[in-house]
């Protein structure tokens, strides 16, 4: 029998999920609020599960699930995120009927993140993945009364389901060329891969598979969608963690299983990295919503991460994996700050209820909730890589590293796009400091406040005390290389 | 026996006529029985290479994908039919609040 204790954070987490759902069905919805705050326990027990782990290694269940620093650092992102979320979700679903539904989702969509980041075989790769595109699928479209969340849940549901055909045939093709479904093992095998003209289909089919879930440009039309349509606290489950889902699967198969087609999908990456970091940040100066604002601007940073694909350095490839950590921090936080401005909009029923998330709603926040406006200001400054944030650490090693291999072109593209990027996140700022308030002050629920606070300590300390976490994201890269 | 070639064809064909029809229809429950045709096209391409690599990895593959399928089907149905008793159908060309 194997040691089950390497899974203990993966089992912590669907313990919770399980017994949140049974004893859920027993409760009335003013006790479901209790609900909340078990579930999150329970993800800060497998936190602490994860982060005591760090540094063990082994395989399990046949080699079909490796336990490495990569696998740890994305459960570490996973878990981050899915803290932040079920902390903010507790006011989200206050005195709510489906309580512990939303908290089961979430934990499920939780432990397939996870799943994946250690999946070491093609089948559990692709069962987890579908566990977590289901869950969220179901999330997305949770409040099904809201014309809105139902049009996102749809677009990411077909769009989703498109781009897990696509990987499973692209699978069929490296399984019928190699004759194995484990990752080791393909990359063993992986010259008859290259020999064979069917690697080059799998490799495009697998791009398109995995690139629908990265939200690469020309792979990205229901993120806007789904993100703004989504609740908010939804909104930055998929930002923050359904994307870095994308990553870890990327990693594994295209760099360690797929090294013998470097040469065919890095051009395809090169392509990809830098044409959805411009589009990503030229549409996004245009946007009026503020969370279809952050879905473009997270359009933006994954092409920023796709670049550790295209440069492959072991120290691009620490940046590409300690930009998912500090993204994951930013970006959930920045939509659970939109989630409480959306709050706070739909409980005062003044202002634009048809577009709560409206740059108008954000006037004068500084007075009205402001707590949430400087944490908002924490978020979009670390996404615009100023420094002492962990955007600045994240982009600075990025980029730094991508001119130290020789590809200046690469890293002025990407450094004009981030200066580009500052004028949208600057003028939320001006929105939320230089402009009048058009309503009185609010008192920020608890839930929230907390949420963006944890959020804010993880892009403060990844800034100004990056050591820890840099050494994690090289050992991560080590198993890579 | 009939070569492997065959059988990858077909499935190609599967595919393309899959994705085609996800592309050009309108209406939800044709682009779920699209994107099946899609999944099964896979299903039938790790069926054939099983057998003709002696492996088993293919047919335990295409087991766990049709449970999937199966799944993802419930889930889609499930958002079609909260779109369905807001709008009374589901053409989804008529979706169009979120844009740009």
């Amino acid at each position: 029998m194997e040691n089950l204790m390497f899974l203990a954070p993966e089992l912590a987490v669907v313990a919770t999920g399980l017994i949140v759902l049974l004893i859920g069905v027993f409760m009335s919805p003013q006790t479901k609020n209790m609900l909340g705050y078990l579930a999150t326990l329970g993800v800060l027990a497998a936190l602490a599960l994860t982060i005591q782990s760090f540094g063990t290694e082994a395989t399990m269940f046949f080699g079909t699930l490796s336990i490495d620093a990569l696998s740890q650092f994305f459960k570490l992102v996973f878990l981050a995120v899915s803290l932040i979320v079920s902390l903010a979700s507790i006011k989200y679903n206050e005195n709510s009927d489906h309580t512990e539904e939303f908290y089961s989702l979430v934990l499920f969509a939780t432990f397939g993140m996870m799943v994946v980041a250690s999946a070491n075989d093609l089948i559990l790769l692709f069962c987890a993945f579908e566990l977590a595109s289901l869950a969220t699928f179901a999330l997305a479209g949770f409040e099904k009364r809201n014309a809105r969340s139902l049009e996102g849940a749809m677009k990411y549901f077909i769009i989703g389901a498109i781009s897990s055909a696509l990987m499973l045939f692209g699978i069929s093709y490296v399984y019928g060329a190699t004759g194995t479904t484990s990752i080791p093992m393909i990359a063993e095998n992986a010259t008859l891969l290259a020999e064979n003209p069917i690697g080059l289909v799998a490799v495009v089919l697998l791009i398109a598979g995995f690139g629908f879930k990265m939200a690469l440009v020309p792979f990205h039309m229901w993120a806007p969608d789904a993100y703004q349509g989504s609740p908010s606290v939804v909104s930055s489950l998929l930002a923050a963690g359904s994307k870095k889902m994308g990553f870890v699967a990327a990693f594994r198969v295209f760099i360690v299983a797929l090294a013998a087609l470097q040469p065919d999908w890095q051009l395809a990456f090169t392509i990809l990295a830098v044409v959805t970091m411009t589009f990503g940040n030229v549409v996004a100066v245009s946007q009026t919503s503020v969370k279809r604002m952050l879905a473009y601007s997270s359009l933006a940073q994954a092409g920023y991460i796709a670049m550790a694909f295209v440069v492959m350095t072991p120290m691009a490839l620490t940046g590409g994996i300690f930009y998912t950590l500090a993204h994951a921090f930013m970006k959930a936080g920045a939509f659970i700050a939109a989630g409480a401005v959306v709050w706070m909009i739909t409980s005062q029923k003044t202002g634009n209820l048809d577009i709560p998330d409206h740059l108008d709603s954000f006037r004068g926040l500084g007075k009205r909730m402001p707590l949430a406006a400087l944490c908002m200001t924490v978020f979009v400054f670390a996404l615009a890589g100023i420094p002492p944030t962990a955007g600045f650490m994240a982009k600075l090693v990025l980029f730094s590293s991508t001119i130290q291999a020789g590809m200046t072109w690469l890293a002025v593209i990407a450094i004009l796009n981030s200066a580009l990027s500052l004028f949208y996140y600057a003028r939320l700022v001006r929105y939320m400091y230089f402009l009048p308030p058009e309503g009185k002050k609010i008192g920020m629920p608890f839930p929230y406040a907390a949420a963006l606070l944890l959020a804010v300590a993880g892009v403060l300390a990844m800034g100004i005390w990056p050591e820890p976490f840099m050494q994690w994201a090289m050992d991560a890269a080590q198993v890579l290389i | 026996m009939i070569p492997l070639t065959f059988y990858l064809g077909l499935a190609a064909l599967l595919f393309s006529i899959g994705l085609y029809g996800v592309m050009t229809n309108k209406n939800g429950i044709r682009m779920i029985m699209c994107i099946e045709l899609m999944l099964n096209s896979a299903n039938l391409n790790l069926v054939a290479f099983s057998s003709y690599t002696d492996t088993l990895n293919g047919q335990v593959f295409a087991i766990f994908s049709i449970a999937l399928a199966a799944a993802e089907a419930a889930v889609g149905f499930a958002i079609f039919m909260a779109i369905y008793r807001m709008h009374d159908k589901i053409n989804l060309d008529e979706l169009n609040i979120l844009r740009w």
